[in-house]
């Protein structure tokens, strides 16, 4: 899960409670579902978080819902913004893959050296979160007064451009750099022009953001050295662009709120599109209405209409009564702050009454539910088998499914296309997390050589056996992959014969009532002339004999192994 | 007559005219003095012989009567210390001494409670003196030890009470038995003795032939061990799969059985979860290589998925604002979990639709690219459940648990609210470690949320949670590295040591 880095010292300031110690403090953002992980090196709290509440991904926004926990803030609170003075205007040329981009204007900041590092950690975490490693959304801080807008209509209106640019149209001096670089040399050449190359390599052209001056910011990769933030920065620009309007718009409500709790002031920004212009940033509150039924259903409780109001005002949203006196049918008309992103549902503000109210103080209950229980056939059929197998006298063995094309065919002498029981076109993964493990097993025999290569320093006889998943290739199923169960046992000791495996397979059939046969075959795993098919009832299922010297000593086995295989479903 | 062997060979052995000890028995017939003794009351029972039975008692020295008995007892090495120190004058200071003497840690407390009661001096106020005329040579404690240790006997009861008292010595007592021929053990040596055959083993012909009346078994060293057996046993996280089943059945939960191949339509879009959800990229999935994409999805359900994703649920509801493709949901992979069962069930896809109230389960191998670790398998057993009925509530989900979850020990569960996509609220559970008393993850739950149940084409509520089945086993177990029992590197013995439980 992801961490944020918070400065206990600035939480309390912001909170307003500097009264809380450290140990209070973290019991509270527990409470907050945000787990203290360790500290920093610089002594500052590390929180695991759940990624929903994406508007405390910064101390301002812990600091809010702190006040919240501590009820010194309650309902829904929305900064006021100036009118729009600054347009963003999107070009045609604005490359298809990335058509959206939103802003504000950020005025009379006052940012120390924390709050700057709080903001660039707000932008990395949103970032990763929300902007999907910038690639769904992504964030540029600009020194406004850096900036010159070119007057797109008229004097009053400086405007900036965001287009699309070949990849050696123009250059630039990015962060961190004193080149001056066109955004194809970025990609190749600038450190984090290579970490994030892969997110527009493959568009026609550019996105890129220009001021009467010139090209200032290559988002979604880095921003131009002329437009960086300082502590010295008063006025600030923040751009944001995206695959999704309303992600990028959702990011820019957190950060406008993180700057509003340090005391700036919001402007808004008109983006002007081709055939819409709309204003930013859109700090209007959603509703959504929740039965007072539900949520005494889902909760488990009765409640008060006024505790419902209550609670949801310590959560930080305002609740009004919409219809029916009757409790019944009574209906409230929830509103939710703009930094919210993680309310789709009425369902959600249910659960944020719950946590207002505390989850742990409710009662369990045993649901007073009347149902029949029982097990699936196959796997019924799976634990008969399996007791039969523990009464012959086999240690039951668990093996990894993944396997290796190595094991699984070259180390048991046969080919993936061999006629032979055991081969057939594996199941191969994309990314595997190593050689060891690079497809599904197509059968269990080479996991049981396996096993007993590993234990060779240990006590003879070892009479293993699996009930295992196996899968192979099968155009005729739906998934494309056929899936069985098959029995697999190994005899090894230092008299194992085929007539020791045979008598237990024999004993198998026997007790399931079903017909065994073992016509002679030939098969490159086991011994020519002691090899036999296993037939069940008419059908060829598998294969017995004693394993082939070669096999053996491919294994480090200094014993004779005897062994069979063959299909579960064989014995229904 | 026909008797054992060891019972002729002992008549043949004992006397009529005197008594013989079992123990001269047992030297005469080279028989062990156990098999003599047994040998004897048979006799005697059959009236052959007379046993005549009294108790002996042994005197053996203790390891600090043996010391004292070499050395000498402390309370002499005070007295010759204050005789030294010239005592017999002047009483002098007790420390000055006890250091003199060379006594060290109780023996002092020993020298000193015996002193004067042995008559060598006085002891008051932290001052001794030494009487002049005591004398250690005739100490009769200290030449009873030494009789003693030289193998000599004891005989003043009342020395012997006071050495055993001060733990120097100790009184055993044995019985000794003698056995007499009687005249009928007399006519019958006369008449001539058979010896009754040994046997190793029962047999057929034995029991059949009725001779096992008159054979004698060979002894076995029924103490001794036997070679090791294994035999066969269930894999320990098989038994504990089959525990977790068991309790699932008796609270009402029926299997679901699905494909561990499956498209990620049913593992992961059916779940609610966006296209575009970091725990759908390849780091965390196991996506395959071929084949790649699953034949048939129910179209109907196909676009009510989708729709649910863009849109959202119910006239307040809103969708993610992700991508959604189909072609995305139809890649095949290994399931990351097993609530791809879940869905399959709930849809309708595998037994039909499902009527409330239900509830169903699976014990099933899930697939996750994790780092290998001791706590940490590519591929581990979840336990899934859920639960289908009208108007759940949170406090069901917990009692759920807190019932489940006490069949294996782990009490106090407690709740810690969380956030999953698919459910809401979400709860992860904490239990308390049965032996460490350490507070562990155990499980996440919650209640399906709506967007995920209405396209299923549920209309009640449903609620659910996940647990590894491994975790589970090592909370019970104790164990420290699951890679030795899950898995190729497994180590025999360990699977053969573990001790059952039940």
């Amino acid at each position: 899960m992801p961490t944020v880095d918070i400065d206990p010292d600035e939480l309390r300031a912001l909170a307003g409670h500097d009264d809380v110690d450290d140990e209070e403090l973290k019991d509270d953002l527990f409470g907050l579902g945000l787990e203290f992980e360790g500290r920093t090196e610089d002594g500052a709290f590390e929180l695991e978080f759940a990624p929903d509440r994406l508007d405390r991904l910064s101390v301002e926004g812990v600091a809010r819902s702190l006040r919240y926990q501590y009820g010194d803030a309650r309902g829904v609170h929305v900064p006021s913004t100036n009118s729009a003075e600054w347009t963003i205007k999107v070009d045609d040329s604005v490359p298809d893959e990335r058509p959206y981009v939103t802003g504000a204007v950020i005025r009379d900041v006052s940012l120390d050296e924390d709050g700057l590092d709080s903001l660039i950690q707000l932008q990395e975490k949103l970032h990763a979160t929300m902007g999907r490693k910038r690639a769904k959304g992504a964030i540029g801080v600009h020194d406004l007064t850096m900036l010159k807008g070119a007057s797109a209509t008229d004097a009053d209106t400086p405007t900036i451009e965001y287009v699309g640019v070949e990849p050696d149209e123009d250059r630039f001096v990015p962060l961190d750099s004193d080149a001056e670089l066109t955004p194809a040399e970025v990609l190749e050449e600038h450190d984090t022009g290579r970490t994030y190359a892969d997110l527009v390599s493959e568009y026609e052209r550019y996105p890129a953001i220009y001021d009467d001056i010139g090209l200032f910011s290559f988002p979604p990769v880095i921003n131009g050295r002329r437009t960086e933030v300082s502590t010295e920065s008063r006025d600030l620009f923040v751009e944001m662009t995206g695959t999704d309007q309303w992600t990028i718009d959702k990011m820019l409500n957190i950060v406008c709120y993180a700057l509003a709790a340090r005391g700036a002031t919001i402007e808004d920004v008109t983006v002007e599109y081709d055939d819409h212009e709309i204003v930013r940033p859109d700090l209007s509150t959603k509703t959504k209405s929740v039965p007072h039924k539900r949520i005494e259903t889902i909760l488990g409780l009765n409640l008060d209409p006024d505790e419902v109001i209550d609670l949801a005002e310590r959560s930080g949203l305002e609740a009004t009564k919409e219809d029916g006196e009757d409790a019944d049918e009574l209906v409230y008309e929830f509103t939710i702050p703009p930094y919210r992103v993680d309310v789709l549902h009425p369902l959600d503000v249910i659960d944020d009454l719950g946590r207002a109210y505390g989850f742990n103080e409710l009662e369990p209950e045993y649901p007073d539910v009347g149902t029949v229980g029982g097990r699936h056939e196959r796997s019924r059929l799976e634990d008969a088998a399996r007791t039969q197998l523990v009464g012959l006298g086999f240690e039951d063995l668990l093996n990894f499914h993944m396997i290796s094309e190595e094991e699984n065919y070259e180390r048991l002498d046969i080919a993936p296309d061999a006629d032979a029981y055991g081969a057939g076109e594996a199941a191969t993964i994309k990314e595997p997390y190593s050689e060891d493990f690079t497809m599904l097993r197509t059968w269990v025999m080479p996991s049981l050589l396996m096993v007993l290569e590993r234990n060779t320093h240990r006590a003879y006889p070892q009479h293993l056996a699996e009930i295992g998943f196996t899968a192979a290739v099968d155009e005729r199923e739906n998934t494309g992959v056929t899936e069985q169960r098959h029995v697999g046992a190994a005899l090894a000791n230092h008299d194992a014969g085929y007539e020791d495996a045979k008598a237990r397979l024999q004993a198998l059939a026997r007790r399931f009532d079903v017909e065994l046969e073992t016509p002679p075959t030939e098969h490159p795993t086991f011994i020519s002339g002691r090899t036999a098919s296993v037939v069940i009832d008419g059908e060829e299922v598998g294969v017995i004999g004693e394993v082939h010297p070669k096999v053996l000593v491919e294994h480090d086995l200094e014993v004779p192994v005897a062994a069979f295989e063959f299909e579960l479903a064989a014995l229904q | 007559m026909q008797l054992p062997a060891a019972q002729v060979a002992v008549l043949e052995a004992a006397s009529a005219d005197e008594a013989t000890f079992v123990d001269a028995l047992a030297e005469a017939t080279d028989l062990p003095p156990e098999t003599v003794t047994g040998a004897v009351f048979e006799l005697e029972a059959e009236g052959l012989v007379t046993v005549s039975e009294r108790v002996d008692e042994t005197i053996t020295l203790t390891d600090e009567g043996r010391e004292y008995a070499e050395i000498e007892l402390p309370e002499i090495s005070l007295y010759e210390a204050a005789l030294e120190a010239d005592a017999d004058d002047d009483p002098v200071s007790m420390g000055q001494v006890i250091g003199a003497s060379g006594l060290e840690g109780p023996q002092v407390d020993i020298a000193l409670s015996n002193y004067a009661r042995k008559g060598y001096g006085q002891i008051d106020s932290g001052e001794i003196t030494a009487d002049p005329d005591a004398d250690p040579a005739s100490d009769e404690e200290a030449s009873a030890l030494q009789a003693l240790a030289a193998g000599e006997g004891l005989d003043d009861a009342e020395v012997r009470d006071q050495l055993e008292r001060r733990g120097l010595l100790e009184i055993s007592e044995t019985t000794i038995r003698e056995a007499t021929v009687t005249d009928d053990g007399v006519t019958e040596l006369m008449a001539g003795l058979e010896t009754a055959e040994t046997v190793g083993q029962v047999t057929p012909d034995l029991l059949t032939g009725g001779e096992w009346e008159d054979v004698e078994f060979a002894e076995y060293n029924v103490e001794a061990d036997a070679e090791q057996f294994e035999g066969g046993r269930v894999h320990i996280l098989r038994q504990t799969a089959d525990r977790v089943k068991d309790v699932l059945v008796g609270m009402g939960f029926q299997e679901m059985e699905g494909p561990h191949v499956d498209a990620d339509f049913w593992i992961n879009d059916c779940l609610f979860m966006p296209q575009d959800h970091p725990a759908r990229t390849h780091w965390d999935r196991f996506a395959l290589e071929q084949p790649t994409h699953i034949d048939d999805l129910p179209e109907e359900l196909v676009t009510d998925v989708e729709r649910a994703h863009k849109e959202g649920v119910g006239p307040d509801g809103e969708g993610y604002h992700s991508p959604w493709d189909e072609d995305f949901a139809r890649a095949l992979a290994l399931r990351g979990h097993t609530t791809s069962l879940s869905t399959r069930y709930l849809s309708g896809e595998e037994i039909g639709e499902i009527e409330p109230p239900a509830r169903f389960f699976s014990v099933e191998k899930v697939y996750r690219n994790d780092t290998l670790d001791p706590t940490h398998l590519l591929e581990f057993f979840q336990i899934e459940g859920w639960v289908m009925a009208e108007d759940l509530s949170v406090r069901d989900l917990m009692g759920t648990f807190e019932e489940f979850y006490a069949q294996f020990g782990i009490e106090d569960i407690q709740f810690k609210p969380h956030y999953n996509p698919y459910t809401e609220p979400s709860f992860e559970l904490f239990g308390t470690h049965p032996t460490t008393g350490e507070l562990v993850e155990i499980g996440n739950s919650g209640i399906f949320r709506e967007e995920m149940l209405e396209p299923l084409g549920v209309e009640c509520d449903v609620m659910a949670w996940g647990l590894a089945l491994e975790r589970l086993l090592m909370l019970m177990y104790g164990f420290e590295d699951i890679r030795d029992i899950h898995g190729t590197l497994c180590d025999l013995e360990l699977l053969r040591e573990t001790e059952v439980t039940y």
